[in-house]
Parts: C-alpha cells; sequence; structure tokens
C-alpha cells in the first residue's frame, strides 16, 4: 500500500517535471500552456492520492480549486493573452535549446544532490518525491531567468507557484487551508494584472 | 549435446532469426504507416521482392571510387551480424554474453556506420560527403544517451551484460522498474530514433538529396552491394527494437533452454515487434521531419531524459 | 642500449656527410630501441629489477643511479616500440637532407632525444630524473626548430622551451619540499614523503601534476602540443606524440603510487575533471582543425585526456578507500596509453610521409592517395580505425575498459559521489563518438574521392623502408586489439608491484570484469564479423557469375562532369558539429565585400574568411604574456646606461647579503 503510494506520488512528480522541460524545448507558447494545464492537473491528482492516503481530507478541497483555478481559468486567461500579442514569430530564448536542456539536467541532479540529506532524515513515504519536487522548482527558475519572451516568463513562475505546492504536498502533505487559499487569490490576481497589463508595455522584456 | 555446440547454436539460431525477419518488420512498418495514410499498402514481404530483385541486378561502380568502396557492403554486413549475434531475442539465457556488452553492441553499430560513411565519401560526390557529415555527426551526439541508458540498466541490475540485465528485470521487476526505467526508455526510444534515421531525424522515404542523411551516402550503391547496405539497415532496425522490447519489457522471455519456454519467447518477441512497430508508424505519420539544426536539440532532450534516469535510480536505491 | 645511442650520436657527429652517415646514425638508434624494447620484455617477463648506480658520474646532483622496476619497463618499452619504427622511417624520410650541415645535428639529437627519454625511465635519483628530463626537453626543442622549411617552428619552439621549463622549475620545486633537505634517492623520498604534512603533500602533488600534467598536455597547459607537434619533422612527432607525452603519465603514476602516500580523494577527483575537459577540449578541435598534423596533435591531447579519467579515477577510489576498483582504473589507464602510443606513432608516421609525398600540409588539398599511395592509405585505415576506437582493433578494448570501470564505481560507491561518475562516463561516450567522428573525416578527406591539388595528384608511395616502418606499429594495433588479454596479466602485476592488487581481469583471450559481470572476447567479435562479411562476398561472387559490372562516371544526382571542386572538404565536413558547438569554437568570420566606387550595388567581389582561433590561448595566456611584457619593459628602464648607477649595485647588492644572511640566522 505504501509503495504503491509512494510510486504514484513519485511517477507523477516526473511527470510534472519532464512537463517543465517542454518549455525548454518548444518554442510555440501553446505547447508552454498546456504543459502548464497538464502540470496543474498532475498536481490536482497528487493531492487527490495524498488527501485519500494520508488522511487530510481537506486536501481534496485544495486539489479541486487547483484543478480550477491553475487547470482551468489560467490557461484560459493565458490564452487570451497570447492571442493578443502582437508578434507571431517562434519564440527564442536567451540560451539554445541544447545548452537550456544540459542545464536543467545539472540543475536536476544538483536539487538530487542537495535534498539527499533531507530525504534521508525524513520518514514519510512521499520522501522519494522531494528531490523531484526541488529540481522542479530550480528548473522553473531557470525557466524565468533564461526565457526572452513574457509569456514564456509568466509560465516559468507559475510552474514555480507549482513546484513549491508539490514540495509542501510531499514534504508535508500541505500547508494549512486558508495559507493555501490565500496563495490561490494571489496567483489568479497577479495573472489577471499581468494579462492586463504587460503587453501594454512591450512584448518583450529585453530588446 | 556439448554445451559449448549448445552455445553456438542458440546464438547462430538468434542471428539468424533476426536476420531473416529483419525486411518483414520493415514491410510491416511501412504496410502500418500505409493504412494509417488511408493507402493499401504492400504486403509485408514487399522487401523480400525488392532485395531479391535488387540483388540480381548489375552493378555501375564510380571511376573515382577505390577499394573502400567495395569492401564497405561486407564490412557493414559483418558488424552488424556481429551486434545481431550479441542480442537476447528469445532467451534471458545468454551465451552471448561470454563475447560482449552492450557497449560491445553500441560499438559495433557505430563500426557498420563507419565504413557506410566511408562508402559515401569514397565516389567524391558532394551528396556523399554530405550525408557522411551528417550521419557521423548524429551517431557521435546519439553516443552520450545510449551510454548513460546502459549506465541507468546496469544500475538496477548489476550488470551492463545483456542477458543477465534482462533476466535481472524479469526476476525482480519491482526493484528494477522505476521511474529511472521508464526514462530509460524513452531516452532509448529518440535514440533508436537517430541511429536507425526515422522520422523526425530522417525521412527514409524521401527523394530530395538536400533532406537526406543516411540515403545520401548509398547514393552511388547498386545491384548487390545496395541490397546488402538496404538489409544491414533492416537488420539495425529489428536489432534495436528487440533490444528496446527486450531490455526494457522482458515479459515473455524465456529463462531456460526449454523448447516450451522457447516458443513462447519467440512468439513474445513477434509480438512485441509488431506492437512497437505500430507505435513507430503512427509517430512516423503524426511528426514532421525535424531540420538538421534541430536533431541535436532532440538528441540533447534524451540525454536530459536518460541523466534523470540515471539520477532517479541512484536514489531509488 | 645506451651505447647503442651513444655510437648513434657520435656517428652522426664525426662521419662526413652523405647517406651514409644518416643510415648508420639511425640504424644504431633503431639498434638501441630495439635493445630498450628486449630489456623492457625481460623485465616485465621475469618481474625482475635491473638496477645501476654510478656515484662519480654527475656528482652535484647526487650521482647517477638507474633502476628499472615493473613500471619503469613498460614506459621503456613504449619508448623502444615507437622508437623503432621512426628510426626506420626516418632512413627513407631524412633523405632529403642529406647534404645540409643540419642533418648532422638532426640524427645526433634524435639519438641523444632517445636516450634521454629511455633514461628518465629508469632514473630512481631526483637528480638524475631531472637531468634527464631536461636533456630531453633541450633535444626535443632543437628537434622542433629544426626545419628552417616550417615558418612558424620558432614560435612553436618558443611556446614549447617557455612551458616545458616553467614545469621543470615546478618539479624542481616539488623535489626540494619533497626531500626535505635528504637524499634524493627514490626509496628514501617514498620513506620521507610520510612525514611531509599534508598541506605539503598537497603542494607536492599540484606543483608535480601541473609540471608532468602540462608535459602530456592537460588543458590549459596543453597549449604547446599543436603548435610544436605540427612543427617537427614527422618522426620526431611520432615519437613525441606518442613516447614523449607518455613520460608525463609515467612521471605523475611515479608521484602519486610511489613517492607519495595514498592521498585525499580531491586528488583524484581534480584529474578526473580536468582529464574529462581535455578529453573533450581535445577531440573538439581535433574534429575543426584542417592542418593534418595538428589534428593529430589534439587527438593525443583527447587520449591523453581518456588516460587521466582512468588515472583520476583510480585515485578518487583509492581515496575513498575502494582498492579494487583503483587498481582496476590504473590498469584501464595505463592498457590506453600502450594502445594510443601503438596507432599515434603509425598515424604520424604516415602522415609524415603524406605531407612529404604531396607537398602540401593542408588536408583541404589532399584527396585520391588512396590510388596513389596504396600501402600508406591502407596502413591509415588501420589507425584510423584505432582512433576511432572501434572493434576489432586497440583502441576499443581500452576504451571498454575505461567504461566498465566507471559504471563499476558508479554502482558501488556511495551516491555523494557517485553522481559525478555518470557525468564523466557521458563525457567518455562523447568523445568515443566524437572521435569516430573525426577518424572518418581523417582518413575520408585525405586519401578518399578526387585529389583537391596538383601535390596530390602527383603523390607516389613511399620507399619500401617507411611502410615497414609504418607496418610494424599496425601489426602491433591489429594484435592488441584482437587479443588485449595478452597484455593484461602484466599490467595487473604492475599494478599490484605499486601496492594496488587487482583481481582477476582477464579469462582465457577475453577481458572480463567481474564487479559488473561483463565480458568482451574480441577475438570472437572478429571472427564472426569477418566471416559473415567474407560469407556474403561468396553469395556475391558466387551469384554474380553473368551479373554486368561496369565501371562509368559517378551518378552524382545527374551531374555530367565531377571535379574535385564539388567535393566535401574537410572544413565542410566538421560544419554540422561546429554549429552545435558553436559557443565552445567561437568562430571568427570575416566578410570583406569589396564594391565599385561609383555605386555600391555593384559589388566586385566578396572575401569570406573564417578562421577557428583557439580562445583558450587567448584568454589564459594573454594575460600572463602581456603582464610578463610589462615587466620585462619596466626591467629595462633599469638599464640607463648610466655608470654611477651600476656601480652603485654591486655595494648595493653587498649590502642585501648581508641582511639577508642576518636575517637567516
Amino acid at each position: 500500500m505504501e509503495a504503491a503510494f509512494s510510486r504514484i506520488t513519485m511517477t507523477a512528480a516526473s511527470a510534472m517535471l519532464l512537463l517543465a522541460l517542454v518549455v525548454l524545448w518548444r518554442r510555440h507558447a501553446g505547447a508552454y500552456i498546456t504543459a502548464f494545464r497538464t502540470q496543474s492537473i498532475a498536481l490536482a491528482v497528487t493531492g487527490a492520492v495524498v488527501a485519500s492516503y494520508g488522511g487530510a481530507s481537506e486536501l481534496f478541497f485544495v486539489s479541486f480549486m487547483i484543478l480550477v483555478v491553475k487547470g482551468w481559468i489560467v490557461p484560459s486567461v493565458l490564452s487570451g493573452m497570447d492571442a493578443k500579442r502582437q508578434s507571431a514569430r517562434e519564440l527564442r530564448p536567451l540560451l539554445n535549446t541544447e545548452t537550456s536542456l544540459l542545464v536543467s539536467g545539472a540543475l536536476a541532479v544538483a536539487a538530487y544532490e542537495i535534498s539527499r540529506p533531507l530525504a534521508e532524515v525524513m520518514n514519510l513515504p512521499t520522501r522519494g518525491g522531494l528531490p523531484i519536487a526541488l529540481a522542479l522548482v530550480f528548473v522553473s527558475l531557470f525557466i524565468v531567468v533564461s526565457r526572452r519572451e513574457v509569456i514564456a516568463q509568466i509560465v516559468g513562475f507559475l510552474m514555480l507557484e507549482n513546484g513549491i505546492a508539490l514540495l509542501a504536498l510531499l514534504g508535508a502533505y500541505g500547508v494549512p487551508l486558508i495559507v493555501e487559499l490565500g496563495v490561490f487569490l494571489d496567483v489568479l490576481l497577479g495573472v489577471l494584472v499581468m494579462q492586463a497589463v504587460v503587453y501594454q508595455i512591450h512584448d518583450t522584456s529585453a530588446d | 549435446m556439448d554445451p559449448l555446440m549448445t552455445d553456438a547454436l542458440v546464438i547462430a539460431a538468434q542471428t539468424a532469426f533476426l536476420i531473416v525477419i529483419a525486411p518483414a518488420v520493415v514491410g510491416y512498418v511501412r504496410l502500418i504507416k500505409a493504412r494509417l495514410q488511408g493507402r493499401r499498402g504492400a504486403t509485408i514481404i514487399q522487401p523480400y521482392r525488392e532485395l531479391r530483385k535488387t540483388f540480381r541486378k548489375g552493378m555501375v561502380i564510380a571511376e573515382s571510387a577505390s577499394w573502400i568502396f567495395h569492401v564497405a557492403p561486407f564490412a557493414i554486413v559483418g558488424a552488424t551480424t556481429a551486434a545481431a549475434s550479441l542480442a537476447p531475442v528469445v532467451s534471458t539465457v545468454q551465451p552471448a554474453d561470454l563475447v560482449g556488452d552492450l557497449f560491445v553492441l553500441a560499438a559495433l553499430l557505430m563500426l557498420g556506420t563507419f565504413f557506410l560513411a566511408l562508402g559515401g565519401l569514397d565516389p567524391g560526390t558532394a551528396f556523399g560527403g554530405m550525408g557522411s557529415s551528417r550521419e557521423m555527426t548524429v551517431a557521435a551526439l546519439t553516443e552520450p544517451t545510449i551510454a548513460i541508458a546502459v549506465l541507468t540498466l546496469a544500475l538496477t541490475t548489476g550488470s551492463t551484460s545483456l542477458g543477465a540485465i534482462t533476466g535481472t528485470v524479469l526476476k525482480t521487476p519491482a526493484y528494477a522498474i522505476g521511474p529511472g526505467h521508464a526514462l530509460a526508455f524513452a531516452a532509448f526510444l529518440i535514440a533508436l530514433i537517430a541511429e536507425t534515421g526515422r522520422l523526425p531525424v530522417d525521412n527514409p522515404s524521401t527523394h530530395l538529396e538536400l533532406t537526406m542523411i543516411h540515403e545520401a551516402m548509398i547514393l552511388e550503391y547498386s545491384g548487390p552491394y545496395l541490397a546488402l547496405i538496404e538489409w544491414a539497415a533492416a537488420v539495425r532496425l529489428t536489432l534495436l527494437l528487440t533490444l528496446a522490447a527486450n531490455l526494457f519489457l522482458p515479459w515473455g522471455m524465456a529463462t531456460s533452454l526449454v523448447p516450451a519456454a522457447l516458443t513462447v519467447g519467440l512468439c513474445a518477441i513477434v509480438v512485441k515487434l509488431a506492437i512497437l512497430g505500430m507505435l513507430l508508424a503512427l509517430l512516423e505519420t503524426r511528426v514532421a521531419k525535424l531540420r538538421l539544426f534541430r536533431v541535436p536539440e532532440l538528441l540533447a532532450l534524451s540525454f536530459t531524459l536518460a541523466l534523470l534516469g540515471a539520477a532517479s535510480s541512484f536514489f531509488t536505491k | 642500449m645506451l651505447g647503442a645511442f651513444a655510437l648513434g650520436a657520435v656517428a652522426a657527429l664525426v662521419l662526413p656527410l652523405g647517406a651514409f652517415v644518416r643510415r648508420t646514425a639511425l640504424v644504431f638508434a633503431a639498434i638501441g630501441s630495439a635493445c630498450a624494447l628486449a630489456l623492457s620484455v625481460s623485465v616485465l617477463r621475469a618481474g625482475a629489477t635491473w638496477t645501476g648506480r654510478w656515484d662519480n658520474l654527475l656528482q652535484p646532483l647526487g650521482g647517477v643511479s638507474l633502476r628499472l622496476d615493473s613500471l619503469g619497463a613498460f614506459f621503456l618499452l613504449i619508448i623502444g616500440f615507437t622508437g623503432l619504427p621512426a628510426s626506420l622511417f626516418a632512413i627513407g624520410y631524412l633523405k632529403q637532407i642529406d647534404r645540409h650541415m643540419r642533418s648532422r645535428a638532426t640524427h645526433t639529437l634524435f639519438n641523444v632525444f632517445l636516450a634521454s627519454m629511455c633514461m628518465v625511465t629508469c632514473a630512481d635519483n631526483g637528480g638524475t630524473f631531472l637531468f634527464a628530463w631536461e636533456v630531453m626537453a633541450v633535444a626535443s626543442y632543437l628537434l622542433v626548430i629544426s626545419d628552417p622549411e616550417q615558418r612558424d617552428a620558432p614560435t612553436a619552439g618558443l611556446w614549447y622551451a617557455v612551458m616545458t621549463h616553467a614545469g621543470f622549475l615546478a618539479l624542481l620545486a616539488g623535489f626540494i619540499i619533497l626531500a626535505q633537505g635528504g637524499s634524493w634517492e627514490f626509496p628514501a623520498l617514498h620513506s620521507a614523503s610520510t612525514l611531509l604534512a599534508p598541506r605539503a603533500r598537497g603542494a607536492v602533488f599540484v606543483l608535480m601534476a601541473a609540471a608532468f600534467g602540462s608535459k602530456a598536455g592537460l588543458v590549459p597547459l596543453h597549449v604547446w602540443l599543436p603548435r610544436a607537434h605540427p612543427a617537427a619533422p614527422s618522426h620526431v612527432s611520432a615519437l613525441m606524440s606518442a613516447a614523449m607525452v607518455n613520460l608525463g603519465v609515467y612521471g605523475l603514476v611515479r608521484l602519486v603510487f610511489d613517492l607519495l602516500p595514498p592521498g585525499p580523494p580531491w586528488w583524484g577527483g581534480l584529474l578526473l575533471g580536468i582529464g574529462v575537459i581535455t578529453a573533450l577540449t581535445g577531440v573538439l578541435y581535433c574534429v575543426a582543425e584542417t592542418h593534418l598534423k595538428r589534428v593529430l596533435a589534439y587527438s593525443t591531447v583527447e587520449n591523453l585526456g581518456l588516460v587521466f579519467i582512468g588515472l583520476g579515477f583510480a585515485l578518487l577510489m583509492r581515496g575513498y578507500g575502494y582498492g579494487p576498483l583503483a587498481s582496476m582504473g590504473l590498469v584501464a589507464a595505463l592498457l590506453h596509453t600502450l594502445n594510443h602510443a601503438a596507432f599515434k606513432c603509425l598515424l604520424f608516421l604516415a602522415a609524415g610521409s603524406v605531407v612529404h609525398r604531396t607537398r602540401n600540409v593542408s588536408m583541404e588539398m589532399f584527396g585520391g592517395l588512396i590510388k596513389r599511395m596504396p600501402a600508406t592509405a591502407m596502413l591509415s585505415l588501420v589507425g584510423t580505425l584505432a582512433l576511432a576506437g572501434l572493434p576489432p582493433l586497440n583502441g576499443f578494448p581500452s576504451e571498454w575498459l575505461t567504461f566498465q570501470v566507471l559504471v563499476a564505481g558508479a554502482q558501488r560507491t556511495a551516491p555523494a559521489l557517485a553522481i559525478l561518475l555518470p557525468l564523466a562516463l557521458a563525457g567518455v561516450a562523447l568523445v568515443a563518438g566524437l572521435a569516430a567522428l573525426s577518424g572518418v573525416r581523417l582518413f575520408g578527406i585525405t586519401f578518399l574521392a578526387l585529389p583537391r591539388s596538383t601535390g596530390a595528384q602527383h603523390a607516389q608511395e613511399s620507399t619500401w623502408m617507411m611502410v615497414l616502418a609504418m607496418a610494424i606499429p599496425a601489426v602491433a594495433c591489429v594484435v592488441l586489439g584482437v587479443a588485449p588479454a595478452s597484455v593484461i596479466p602484466q599490467l595487473s602485476r604492475i599494478a599490484s608491484d605499486l601496492g594496488q592488487p587487482t583481481g582477476p581481469l582477464s579469462a582465457g583471450l577475453a577481458l572480463s570484469v567481474p564487479l559488473v559481470a561483463s565480458r568482451m572476447w574480441a577475438a570472437m567479435i572478429a571472427a564472426v564479423a569477418v566471416s559473415a562479411g567474407v560469407a556474403a562476398a561468396l553469395v556475391v561472387r558466387i551469384s554474380g557469375r553473368d551479373r554486368p559490372v561496369r565501371v562509368g562516371a559517378a551518378w552524382n544526382c545527374g551531374r555530367i562532369i565531377q571535379s574535385a571542386r564539388s567535393e566535401y572538404t574537410a572544413a565542410a565536413f566538421a560544419e554540422p558539429l561546429k554549429r552545435v558547438f558553436t559557443g565552445f569554437y567561437r568562430p571568427m568570420q570575416e566578410v570583406t565585400v569589396d564594391v565599385h566606387p561609383t555605386s555600391r550595388y555593384f559589388v566586385r567581389s566578396i572575401r569570406l574568411r573564417a578562421d577557428l582561433v583557439p580562445w583558450m590561448d587567448e584568454v589564459v595566456y594573454g594575460p600572463l604574456v602581456r603582464a610578463t611584457r610589462g615587466v620585462s619593459d619596466r626591467m629595462r628602464q633599469l638599464h640607463s646606461g648610466s655608470i654611477h648607477f651600476y656601480l652603485a649595485l654591486l655595494p648595493g647588492a653587498l649590502l642585501l647579503l648581508f641582511v639577508i644572511s642576518r636575517w637567516i640566522r
């Protein structure tokens, strides 16, 4: 039972990390939004699994909120933002794709190294997924830093949020409900502000 | 029977199976692709007919070519056959483990590519040089992925020998199968596509020379030489598909040299080849060929997947 | 052995100019190499040690004391084994300088060079070692600059001289710290080093590893290699690449396994990391260069990187206490040293004959040589297959063994350490793949297709003596590739003599690594491949009795005229790879457009200049060179010409000496 629980959470966490790699590989904004949507759904599934095995029933509500807010509302807002984007050019990052992928591989390895002592001390069955969650956080930060277009940076930031939520889920079976609700509100508000304001200023952030 | 004789017989039988069934695998993939594209497609045995026809034709040898041109097809056949003799096809009891392991197999495939590239450069044509240059670049960039995939398998199974890997994964699946295994499988599939020159890396049925990688090297070959090279390419595809099936999903393989178990193993590999062939055809119909200078990005992705797989294998130990 | 070299050197100086002196001097060199070979084989086979001591020679340096143990014998074997073909090759190759005065110097220096290298491997005394090292450096420097037709020889010689002498100073400092004022005999140093503080040991390691690493061509101290090897005559380049750089490996192995006690793991980690970077740098430049000998020089850098990966791994494992893995790493490194010596010697000699016959050095000017120089081409194919690390030749077994030890290390060690080994493994795999690319390029562009210049068109085969000289290492390549297990017992004995016992690494004719349960039976693989190929050939021949075969123009996609201008060039072959690694190469590209004065829309000519400048030289050495120039410019101001200033210097120095002597007391 426990083994299946830890395997499922690890698989879901690995899937989330691989979806972050899609942002580094593809050059199409629609792909980024789809990756983010799938990643949020995976996060919701992880939350539901942790809720049922870990016995924390408010996590069911949190998973539902993740599904609605990050799996539906935010991606539609992002798609709207993308449709209004002036330039239809391919998105070109600061670092080329091979280097980005290799750097993200190195970041994942570094995340494994850093979280190894922590994983040894914990005795929750989800500790195997902790390095993956930390790797997701690092890779998302790298996405924010190394992409030129604002839409990619926003998706990177949202994936960072997902990563931190995953870290909280796997490390401590989630944070208190009120904190989660506050985070959701911040994310939603942030995205709404960004989509209204960003493309008034400029198309890319470095020109 | 003398154990040495049994061993030699097992190795010879597995090699012969791969060599004989290879054109059928290529024909099967083409048939599925045709059906998916709405055509009727030729039968599975059509490649055999084509090979027989090509083998009987006369040859025109370029006057700028040298003895390398003549030796290359035989060297390719030799290297590919030696690689095929190492692969576990029906049983996990592999006497070929005494001869070589996965690294040897990869090196033998590279030997075949080396001579193919030389054969492309020999007649001194521009497209031959182009094909050789592109092929060697793709082959060189695929090497790290294969090495790390081998490492991932070795970490979870304790050996780099092919029979030992399949045996261990079959015996202790809960230990061996994990996210590392799955990631290594994905990376190996991408490396397979690159090594055998299928879409999205190279289009095997293109006739536009500027888009060719593998075909460009064999433009000057004709007659039996061409037949041998095409056959070797088919054997390479079958060999790599067999490896993908048996190293990562070895269920159905015989664990002892009993005739009943061997028959089950034979059926299992045929079924697995059919499934993998169908997936390959599906992928080829779905994606477009990548620009040549985007291929390294795909290979970097496969390397990252393999590296993540190796890293996660460490931490589930 | 040394007597034969001495005779050769003397003969070169004394006899009248002409063919006779060339033959005599070089025959003596060959005899000397053969004696070295015989001596080393007897020491390795019997396991005995040979010593000699002469206290009256070189008295200030502590006398000459020589000892040949199994490690030294192994490297002496490499020297003799590469010296023999090089000497035989030179008999034909140096015929062109018979009438010149410099032939005397060249032959003398060649013998001296060989003799000094032999002495380095036998030295048992710090003074003898340094003396032989310096003689070797000076002899090779003079040989590098000996060819007046090479325009960049003086610059190359300068880089080489400065770097090797910097290394010499580092070695001297290392020996001084190690000896701590006592005897400089190696056994005494071995026991004295245990009394050193760990920090001092670390300093000795860093100093001497830098010196030996520079000689071996580790990045970033490798910059002399791609300059000096192409400038030297080919037989000297062969010796430098195949024998002299290995002495850097010898020195390092002697230092860390014999002189110093087992050290902390960071030594091994440092060497492993530098080895990976060196191998990658070497192979990337090897693929991009178009000067034939520079390609081979960078390939030397790459292979020495692989050797240091094995050595670094061995030290790392020893530092963490995994003995068997350490000895396996050492054996892998030594095996690769031997294999590299064989095929690099062959390739440099072949390059020498190609350059000699076509009167060109750039690969862009070759082509079609397989029909004009068939024997050289056949032997080069053997060498190129070995360089590419492909079975069944000898580049493959040592690469295979390196892979296996890295996998075994990753399996058995703690995860904190083991996570670095996959990166090293990926690096070695990438190097192997790129080496295959460079092999195809080297052989294909140089020998195949149509000739790209008149020099290549009128080339002729080399003399039989030169071909024989190339055939010797070619045979060794094949033998070592098909039966690598024949030398493994000797290498295991060397490792256990150094205190690192290994388990059984060979079973019958196969290499086996029990720790990962993998085996490689090279002979069987070769047999299967060859028989399959032969069977296919027979089938084609038998079934093709009435098959029409005709020789005609190449199809070339329907083009009527095929010319050398439409062939792929060496630079073009490497183009896709250069694009992938643009960040590393930082290629320089300059486009000059010449327009008609009246209107800029009428273009008269466009010139494209694309160059590959090794940026590492500028980044690492540029500041150093500029700082040195700045200092020496300041110093020049001291030479003001005023006699009072010069007179004042004398009592000033005297005063300073008094002060210092008071302070030391």
